[in-house]
C-alpha cells in the first residue's frame, strides 16, 4: 500500500470508529443532561443493540430493517429500566443512581449472556456490503463505508430533532433550567423517561451499527461505556459540540494507536485524557453544568 | 351584592428552605382581576413565598388555594396547567434556545377574543421582533424581562406572578416594565401577585399591599392611597 492508501485507510477507520462513539455518548449525555442519572449501565444497551441485531438478521430480516427496528426495541427496554428501576431512586442524591446502575450493567449483562450464550456472533451483512471499494489506492470495504453514511444519518436526524421539532426544544430547554420548563406547564417526568427513550435508543442503533465492526460477545458493552464516558469528560458534560470533536479525536488516536502500537490503544486514549482535563478540566467544551 | 372570589389563597404557610425556616405563618388572599404586592426588604421571604405558590418548594404546611382548587404540594406543572403564570426573579431565559423558541414553548391558545399570539407578543415589544432568532441568554438584562412578561403573556395566563420585575434595570427600564405590567396584566384584568423591594414600581402596578417582615410573617395590609398618604408605613417597612 501506497502512504496515501494507508493514510485514507486511516482517516476513514478514524471516522467510523468515532462515528460509533459519538452516537453511544451522546445517548449517554442526553440521559445525564436531562435526568441527571450517569447510566453505567449504558454499554449494555449498546450490547443489547448488537445482539437484537444479530438476532433479528439472523432471523432473515434485511440489515437495514432491522436497522430500524433495533434502536425501538432498545428504547423499550430503556423506558422499562427508567420506570422500574431509576424512577423510583430519582429523589435521592447522584450517588444512588450510580450503584444502582452500576449493578443493572451487572444484571444486564447476565441477562444477554443468558439469552445469547458466551460465544461471539457476527451479523451478516447483504452481499453488496461485503465487497470494498477502491478509494485512492486503497480497497474500502463496502460496509464501513455504509456505516459512516449511517451514522451520519442518525446525527442529521438527531440535529433535525432537536432543533425543529417542538419536543426537541422542550428536551433543550429541560437540560438548562428544568424548574422553568415545569413553570410552562411541562411534567419533567416525561422529560426524565423521553431521555432515557432517546438515550437508550441510540446506544442500541449504535449496537447494531458496530455489530459488523466487531464481534458481538457479552462484555462488548463495557469497553464501550468507557470509551464514550471518556468521550463526553474531554468533549464536556452537556456539550454536544465538544462530544463531536471528542469523539472524532479518540477515533483518531485509537486508530492511529492501533496500527501502530496495537496493545497500548487505550492507554494512549486514557493519558490523552488525563492530559486533557489537566488543562480544561470540564472538558474541551465544558460549560461547567455539574451538580 | 356577589362577592369577588378569591382566586389565590395561602392560609398558615409554612416553608423550609432546606435547613432553614424561612416563612413562618403566612396568610395572604388575591381576588379575581386583583393587582397585590408583596412588599419587604431582602431576604424576608418574599421569592420563598412564590416558589410555595408555585409549587417549586413546596410548604411543610399550611394551604394553597388556586381557582378554587387545593393546590398544596401540586408540581410546577399542574399549577401552571390552572392558567398561572410564572416570571422569577432571574427570568430563566432558556440558554442555548432562541427568543422565537423561548416564546413557543410557552404558547398556549387563549380564551378571550384578543389572545397572546407570537404576532402580538413582536408588535407590543419590537426590541423581541428584531431578535428572534438570537440566542436568549445573548440578550441585555432589560431584554430578558421584555421575553420573560413576553413568555408570561402567550401563555393567556389568568394570574401572573412576578418576582422582583425591577431588579438589575436602570430607572428607565423599571419605568417601560411598570407600563407594560400596567397595560397588559392590570387593565386587561389578569390577576397579579408581585414581589418587590422598589415601593415605587409596586405603588404604580398593584392597589394593595402587603407589608412583609422577617420569616415571612406579614406586618400589614395597606391599599395604595393608604401608602400615600402615610409615607411613614413604607419609611418603616422598607427603609434599609
Amino acid at each position: 500500500m501506497t502512504g496515501i492508501a494507508t493514510a485514507v485507510d486511516i482517516a476513514l477507520n478514524s471516522l467510523v470508529l468515532g462515528g460509533v462513539f459519538l452516537i453511544v455518548a451522546i445517548g449517554l449525555n442526553i440521559i445525564y443532561g436531562l435526568s441527571r442519572v450517569m447510566n453505567l449501565a449504558h454499554g449494555s444497551l449498546f450490547a443489547i443493540g448488537a445482539y437484537t441485531g444479530y438476532t433479528l438478521v439472523a432471523s432473515g430480516l434485511n440489515f437495514f430493517v432491522a436497522l430500524l427496528i433495533t434502536p425501538i426495541i432498545a428504547g423499550f427496554v430503556g423506558l422499562i429500566l427508567e420506570r422500574m428501576i431509576i424512577a423510583p431512586m430519582r429523589k435521592r442524591s447522584m450517588i444512588y443512581t450510580l450503584i444502582l446502575t452500576y449493578g443493572l450493567m451487572f444484571f444486564l449483562d447476565g441477562m444477554i449472556k443468558q439469552t445469547w450464550g458466551n460465544e461471539p456472533r457476527f451479523i451478516e451483512l447483504p452481499i453488496f456490503m461485503g465487497e470494498t471499494l477502491s478509494i485512492l489506492g486503497t480497497h474500502y470495504p463496502v460496509f464501513r463505508l455504509v456505516t459512516l453514511a449511517i451514522t451520519a444519518v442518525v446525527m442529521i436526524a438527531l440535529m433535525l430533532f432537536l432543533n425543529k421539532t417542538r419536543l426537541g426544544i422542550i428536551l433543550r430547554a429541560a437540560s438548562t433550567i428544568p424548574e422553568m420548563v415545569s413553570c410552562l406547564g411541562f411534567n419533567m417526568n416525561y422529560v426524565h423517561i423521553g431521555a432515557f427513550v432517546l438515550g437508550s435508543a441510540l446506544a442500541g442503533v449504535a449496537g447494531i451499527i458496530a455489530g459488523p465492526l466487531t464481534t458481538i460477545d457479552p462484555l462488548m458493552g463495557h469497553e464501550m461505556l468507557i470509551s464514550s464516558f471518556v468521550v463526553i469528560v474531554i468533549g464536556g458534560l452537556g456539550s454536544l459540540r465538544g462530544a463531536v470533536y471528542a469523539a472524532i479525536l479518540i477515533g483518531v488516536v485509537q486508530t492511529l494507536a492501533e496500527f501502530f502500537i496495537t496493545d497500548l490503544a487505550m492507554v494512549i486514549v486514557y493519558m490523552m485524557m488525563a492530559v486533557i482535563l489537566a488543562f480544561r478540566p470540564l472538558g474541551l467544551l465544558g460549560e461547567g453544568k455539574f451538580e | 351584592m356577589e362577592k369577588t372570589p378569591r382566586v389565590l389563597e395561602v392560609e398558615d404557610l409554612h416553608t423550609y428552605y432546606g435547613e432553614s425556616y424561612v416563612i413562618q405563618g403566612l396568610s395572604l388572599f388575591v381576588e379575581a382581576h386583583e393587582a397585590v404586592s408583596i412588599l419587604g426588604r431582602n431576604g424576608v421571604g418574599k421569592t420563598t413565598t412564590l416558589r410555595s405558590v408555585m409549587g417549586l418548594t413546596p410548604p411543610r404546611s399550611g394551604k394553597v388555594t388556586i381557582a378554587g382548587e387545593d393546590t398544596t404540594g401540586w408540581p410546577a406543572h399542574r399549577i401552571s396547567g390552572l392558567g398561572v403564570a410564572y416570571v422569577p426573579a432571574e427570568r430563566h431565559i432558556f440558554p442555548g434556545l432562541s427568543v422565537e423558541e423561548n416564546l413557543k414553548l410557552a404558547a398556549r391558545p387563549g380564551k378571550n377574543s384578543n389572545p397572546w399570539t407570537l404576532e402580538r407578543v413582536y408588535e407590543h415589544f419590537p426590541v423581541l421582533a428584531d431578535r428572534t432568532s438570537q440566542d436568549g441568554a445573548t440578550l441585555s438584562g432589560g431584554e430578558q424581562q421584555m421575553l420573560a412578561i413576553g413568555r408570561a403573556l402567550i401563555s393567556n395566563p389568568d394570574i401572573v406572578i412576578l418576582d422582583e420585575p425591577s431588579q438589575g434595570l436602570s430607572p428607565l427600564l423599571v419605568d417601560t416594565v411598570t407600563e407594560i405590567v400596567q397595560n397588559f396584566c392590570v387593565k386587561s384584568g389578569i390577576t397579579l401577585l408581585v414581589v418587590e423591594q422598589n415601593y415605587r414600581m409596586a405603588l404604580k402596578v398593584a392597589s394593595r399591599h402587603y407589608l412583609m417582615s422577617t420569616k415571612g410573617k406579614i406586618a400589614g395590609v395597606a391599599t395604595t392611597r393608604e401608602l400615600m398618604d402615610d409615607q411613614q408605613i413604607i419609611q418603616d417597612h422598607l427603609a434599609v
